[in-house]
């Protein structure tokens, strides 16, 4: 009997994740409009019937993966800069400080470069940026390249610089010893993040500044790589449709 | 209303409660019991209606994770913030905590039965005094139940408990107990008022909002995060049953970051003990360069020291706060 229902449990877990894979895919078929316009009816029948099975969380975006939508790209109309100015300005409120959670294995430089500078050009003054392993950490010097060269690449190279904070998953160490990792408050007198869009399949905050985000909104995106603007004025403008009560 | 709902699951509830338990079930749930007075609106009740279903909806829920084995659940039943909401709907919260606790007094033979023990986290002394009071003869009187384990956050915040968990650390040094150096993650971790419990295996908060509000911010930076859209009064077990599937496909990796953490706070331990340990010896020294053995020595010798210490701080601490319970009592009973 307990056989039984150990086999029934991984076959619980393999629909879920067959569901979970069709329901991605049909998201992307649907969105997208070089498919045939039989292929895009089917899919919408059948997606209903996916979705039926396993409901979705909540705030998850619906991803749109190569979606060329990147402002710079536009042919003719206002600039970049004022485009993503007046993106910025459309939204009913705009974080102050934004958090990018990677819990993806390997982060891809390039892609958190991106988000980084739509983020400054959007007119959010403050980003972090972290991961359980360190990895943006012991490499901010390379992180901070990529970000140069993508300012340079999306707008064209006339940005104010801006201050990245690495927040590492242990300690930095300091000569006598003291030990930081939870315990560490902000040396500086940065805001709270109001939104922390995490990327990847791991439903944690896996230890991000724990004091910090008591009122913040998290916003799950299934990936960051090949993350397009417009996945990030996506969540940007779900997270302008939070309403906070505060306790009242 | 009872705190504990009698009764089996039915057929299919049962056989589906015995599929996922064929998986890893999480062993402490934390809920954020939200929606409560959005369900009074939609249905056309009084707000107070509203949190007495979320009340039964409670009852009832911890009837399912006993049925499926999960010994230890925390709810958010009160914030500190919740204060700056109407006085009359403050005065029916408290109404509503004061008929509760009394009644969980008047069970007091069935909580036994099941072995269920209560506590009560939060800064106690901003309620009225008689519940106080109350709470106090309820945690006392279920103190040594050993089952499962109902921890209800009532005028609490998480940063409040954290500041409080400081502050306390602050009174140990002050007292000579314990040693700043001797100030860690995990020692932090065992002042704060959750500090008999293990850290919730999974949080799920209802009515669609997607933040922590302030609650267990400190021991669910680990946990698994499940944010549903429906409304806490309306909670049923399949949407339990959709949470821990969630905790379960996120169990592997999960640990995996748990376990990453633990070996990085021992070898910070390891690292700050060696470096006390070298300034010790530095100090008590007569100059010479000292062996590798008698470092060795000196670290086990400092570690024990450091280890002796905190244990009689954390004995010091739990006294403390028996105290806080027990005084209640006795001037419950001589008022």
């Amino acid at each position: 009997m307990v056989m039984l229902y150990g086999l029934l449990w991984r076959l619980l877990l393999l629909l879920v994740h067959v569901n979970r894979a069709l329901v991605s895919w049909l998201r992307v078929r649907l969105q997208s409009w070089k498919s045939r316009l039989w292929e895009r009816a089917m899919a919408s029948l059948l997606l209903p019937l996916a979705l039926a099975g396993f409901p979705e969380q909540q705030k998850k975006l619906n991803r749109t993966p190569g979606a060329d939508d990147n402002p710079s790209h536009a042919n003719g109309g206002p600039s970049p800069r004022l485009r993503y100015i007046s993106d910025g300005m459309s939204l009913q409120k705009l974080p102050v400080h934004i958090g990018f959670l990677v819990t993806e294995e390997e982060p891809s430089y390039t892609d958190i470069a991106n988000l980084v500078v739509w983020c400054m050009a959007v007119g959010i003054s403050y980003i972090s940026v972290y991961d359980n392993h360190d990895i943006f950490q012991k490499n901010h010097s390379r992180l901070l390249k990529e970000i140069e060269r993508q300012q340079r690449h999306l707008m064209g190279g006339d940005g104010h610089p801006y201050n990245v904070e690495f927040l590492s998953n242990g300690s930095d160490k300091c000569h006598n010893g003291k030990k930081k990792s939870k315990v560490t408050i902000f040396k500086f007198t940065i805001p709270d993040p109001e939104l922390v869009v995490k990327f990847g399949p791991v439903d944690s905050t896996l230890g991000f500044l724990p004091w910090h985000i008591r009122l913040t909104e998290f916003i799950f995106v299934p990936s960051h790589r090949d993350v397009s603007y417009k996945d990030l004025l996506g969540a940007l403008k779900l997270y302008s449709s939070c309403q906070q009560r505060v306790g009242q | 209303m009872s705190w504990i709902k009698e009764g089996e699951l039915n057929i299919i509830e049962r056989i589906s409660a015995n599929v996922l338990k064929a998986g890893p079930m999480p062993k402490h749930v934390a809920f954020i019991m939200d929606g409560n007075r959005r369900f009074a609106h939609i249905n056309n009740m009084e707000r107070q209606d509203g949190h007495t279903q979320g009340f039964n909806k409670l009852a009832e829920t911890l009837r399912w994770c006993k049925h499926l084995n999960i010994p230890e659940v925390t709810v958010y039943a009160f914030s500190i913030e919740n204060f700056k909401r109407t006085q009359e709907e403050v005065d029916g919260l408290m109404d509503l905590a004061r008929q509760k606790f009394e009644r969980l007094l008047e069970e007091r033979e069935n909580l036994e039965k099941h072995g269920v023990c209560i506590r009560v986290l939060g800064d106690l002394n901003l309620l009225p005094l008689d519940l106080q009071q109350a709470i106090a003869k309820a945690v006392l009187a279920t103190k040594n139940h050993n089952k499962c384990f109902l921890n209800v956050c009532f005028a609490y915040t998480s940063r409040y408990e954290m500041t409080n968990a400081v502050r306390e650390l602050a009174w140990g040094v002050e007292q000579g107990l314990i040693r700043s150096s001797d100030v860690s993650e995990t020692l932090i971790t065992e002042c704060l008022y959750s500090n008999k419990s293990p850290n919730p295996d999974l949080l799920i908060r209802t009515s669609g909002e997607v933040r922590l509000s302030d609650f267990l911010l400190w021991q669910t930076s680990h946990s698994c995060l499940v944010f549903q859209s429906v409304l806490w009064p309306e909670y049923s077990f399949w949407n339990l049953c959709e949470a821990i599937l969630q905790y379960q496909l996120n169990h592997k990796s999960i640990q995996k970051a748990r376990e990453l953490h633990r070996e990085h706070q021992a070898s910070l331990q390891l690292e700050a003990d060696r470096l006390c340990t070298a300034e010790e010896l530095q100090h008590h020294g007569n100059g010479k360069p000292t062996d590798a053995h008698t470092r060795q020595e000196a670290l086990l010798h400092y570690i024990t020291c450091r280890e002796e210490r905190v244990q009689n701080f954390l004995t010091a601490l739990k006294h403390k706060r028996d105290l806080f319970f027990h005084d209640l009592c006795i001037e419950a009973t001589t008022a």
